[in-house]
């Protein structure tokens, strides 16, 4: 018998049946929606953070600290504690050294300020964080609007994450904040109480999306200036300058009346002092130069090449964490996710499957006079066999059909809320969610081979009838 | 060499644990044009020697080979073939599929075959169909016919495979016998065209129509009536 007419026999017998056929159908486009919007889902999602982390050069990144052990994420915001080794210029210089490494920066990360202010609004900086980086390209954002830091943006140019942007109300109208000033405002225990620091003011150049969290970011040279103060002592010792001057006003009024050579002696010392005060300010003006940077982030030439610049700087005795490496474990966990998933799509297509078998078991039983009309005509038992089976199969396949189509009003749905989220976050990619003609046929492939293994044991049943027995049955 | 040689055949089936002998030793030799009716009480086992000559089931014991084909070892898809090609069946409730057209059901043997196109089947369809003379009644569904109709739809689905052998088990058992006369001229008249015919029957004046009665009781051939 042909294929062609076992398909046709097959929705015939199908269209017979209508209630059962369609309820048996129904239970199969579940499980054909369910496994294909939950892939779709986890593959769209995954695929959409790889490139978007491959946007910003995430995949060719690495961070080196002074702690060894820490991981990407843990690397991207760690400032300098004293812990580790020393995060310096020096470092900086051996790390552009090495091959294969495009461009490094220094990164300083930190929380002194407790308000920032554009236009008239001041909020608070509570869990906003402040970067300033060397904008030589290393570190790159998704922007929403304006530009990335530059040599141009003379050193005072701030970058603002979306979220941030909401929160002074201009979501949706970012490229509207391009230019505003912002002011930040010292947090009071930063720095000596008695040497409060002038609100920093700088100009807002570009918006960026906040998948990296609420931060600002800065030129890595402002960045220093935010986090340097007069020493305390330095502030002792200008009062001191200022005392041995009075001194030696005095002693030279006193020397007029005692004689030159003790007023010499004196001036000497005096002078001294005041040069060993001076020296004491410039090394103690930053706690950068004690403590050193936060991190060094790289900027490697190509994906293949992070392995060999990660070891090379292990070998220089410092912690190393590769972007590629948090791209991995995402990915890792996309995957997971979208096994667990689609094993609860799996299941609700066993259901299904257990639906296929219970209409076979009954169609057999219902048409046990017809399959021995069909073998005193001359059909083979695989003849039988295999009109079950396709009947079995035109049912996954109707599932799988219906399901697949049912999934594209499903992602249609999905990116309508989903594009809402990435709005508010400030990502401008839309429509993540997309059912790849492959998924969609790879679905309606294992509905109806579902359908088709689903169907065998009543297809075996219908074909080891005895004919004789078939055709007296009433 | 006989068109139909059946020998020593037993067949034996187990009703309610009880073991019942349907063909116990039966030899028979067929001709080719031969019209043989079968005849014998409920139970004495004539359908199962049609059955087995018409390769619908297969024997215990003996050996039946038709047009030099062994029935009896053949594996299912030589006997299907022999169904489709070779035989055709007439039964007394028709066995028509309800759910299609008198010429879908009549070129069913043909589609399970994998005959030709589409088109070239109904072509051969038809023309069974007029051999019964129900071409106008083509695109009917058998219950909008009557039953001697619906007889002669199963006698056109059984010719339209050009069969050497027709196996009629009580063909007019379920018609009255002005309709039940019609279908047995029907069957008479294919069998002067050469093809061989056996009719399982329990009406003596159908039987007396073939060339050979055949009596069986309890599985054996008790009586050969000669030839007209």
């Amino acid at each position: 018998m042909k294929f062609i007419d076992q398909f046709r026999t097959g929705l015939r017998n199908l269209a017979r049946q209508k209630l059962r056929t369609s309820l048996t159908i129904f239970a199969i486009v579940i499980g054909a929606v369910s496994v294909t919007v939950m892939l779709s889902l986890v593959t769209s999602t995954k695929s959409f953070l790889v490139s978007s982390s491959e946007k910003i050069g995430m995949d060719t990144q690495v961070i080196v600290t002074g702690t060894s052990g820490l991981n990407y994420r843990e690397s991207q915001w760690i400032g300098p504690d004293g812990s580790g080794k020393k995060i310096d210029a020096d470092v900086l210089a051996a790390v552009e050294k090495l091959n294969n490494v495009q461009s490094a920066t220094l990164y300083l990360a930190g929380s002194m300020f407790d308000s920032y202010k554009v236009d008239d609004q001041e909020l608070t900086m509570k869990n906003v964080g402040v970067e300033g980086y060397t904008p030589n390209g290393t570190i790159k954002h998704i922007l929403i609007a304006g530009s990335e830091l530059s040599d141009s943006s003379n050193g005072s140019g701030v970058l603002i994450s979306s979220d941030l942007a909401s929160d002074l109300g201009f979501k949706g109208n970012e490229t509207a904040l391009i230019g505003k000033d912002v002011s930040f405002h010292y947090r009071k225990d930063m720095g000596p109480p008695d040497a409060p620091k002038a609100d920093e003011v700088g100009k807002i150049i570009g918006v960026t999306s906040s998948d990296r969290g609420s931060v600002l970011s800065v030129d890595l040279d402002w960045a220093v200036e935010f986090q340097t103060w007069p020493n305390p002592q330095n502030n002792q010792n200008n009062q001191n300058n200022q005392n041995n001057q009075n001194n030696q006003n005095n002693q030279n009024n006193q020397n007029n009346q005692n004689g030159q050579n003790n007023q010499n002696g004196q001036n000497n010392q005096n002078n001294q002092n005041g040069q060993n005060n001076q020296n004491e300010q410039t090394q103690d003006q930053s706690q950068i130069d004690r403590m050193g940077y936060g991190s060094i982030w790289v900027s490697v030439d190509q994906k293949k090449n992070v392995d060999g610049v990660l070891s090379e700087i292990k070998q220089l005795g410092f912690g190393a964490a590769a972007g590629k490496e948090e791209i991995d474990s995402q990915s890792t966990a996309f995957t997971i996710i979208g096994a667990i998933l689609g094993g609860i799509g799996a299941i609700a297509l066993l259901v299904a499957a257990i639906g296929v078998v219970n209409t076979m078991v009954m169609a057999t039983l219902e048409r046990t006079r017809e399959i021995g009309i069909m073998r005193a005509i001359g059909a083979t038992k695989k003849t039988i066999r295999r009109l079950f089976r396709v009947e079995a199969g035109v049912l996954g396949f109707t599932g799988g059909l219906f399901g697949v189509i049912l999934s594209y009003g499903f992602a249609i749905g999905l990116n309508q809320i989903l594009n809402k989220q990435l709005a508010d976050s400030g990502i401008t990619d839309r429509d993540i969610v997309s059912i790849s003609p492959q998924i969609a046929l790879i679905v309606m492939l294992i509905t109806t081979m579902i359908g088709m293994l689903a169907g065998s044991l009543p297809a075996r049943r219908a074909a080891n009838m005895d004919p004789v027995e078939a055709l007296r049955y009433e | 060499m006989s068109f139909v040689q059946c020998s020593g055949l037993k067949k034996t089936y187990s009703v309610g644990g009880e073991e019942v002998k349907a063909l116990d030793d039966v030899s028979l030799n067929i001709e080719h044009g031969d019209f043989i009716a079968i005849c014998g009480p409920s139970g004495s086992g004539k359908s199962t020697l049609a059955n087995v000559i018409g390769g619908l089931d297969q024997p215990d014991q003996g050996s039946v080979m038709v047009d030099g084909i062994d029935l009896a070892n053949a594996k299912d898809s030589i006997l299907s073939e022999y169904r489709n090609k070779k035989i055709g069946f007439v039964f007394q409730s028709f066995n028509l599929q309800a759910h299609e057209t008198t010429l879908e059901n009549v070129i069913a043997p043909l589609t399970v075959a994998g005959v030709g196109k589409k088109q070239e089947r109904r072509e051969r369809g038809m023309k069974a169909l007029e051999r019964v003379g129900l071409s106008d009644r083509a695109k009917h569904k058998p219950t909008q016919l009557s039953g001697g109709q619906r007889q002669r739809v199963a006698i056109a689905r059984a010719l339209v495979n050009d069969p050497q052998l027709i196996i009629a088990d009580e063909p007019t058992g379920n018609l009255d016998s002005s309709r039940g006369a019609d279908v047995i001229t029907e069957l008479k008249r294919l069998n002067a065209e050469g093809i061989t015919l056996i009719i399982i029957t329990h009406d003596a004046s159908v039987a007396a129509q073939a060339t050979r009665i055949i009596e069986i009781k309890d599985g054996k051939i008790v009586e050969r009536a000669g030839t007209k």
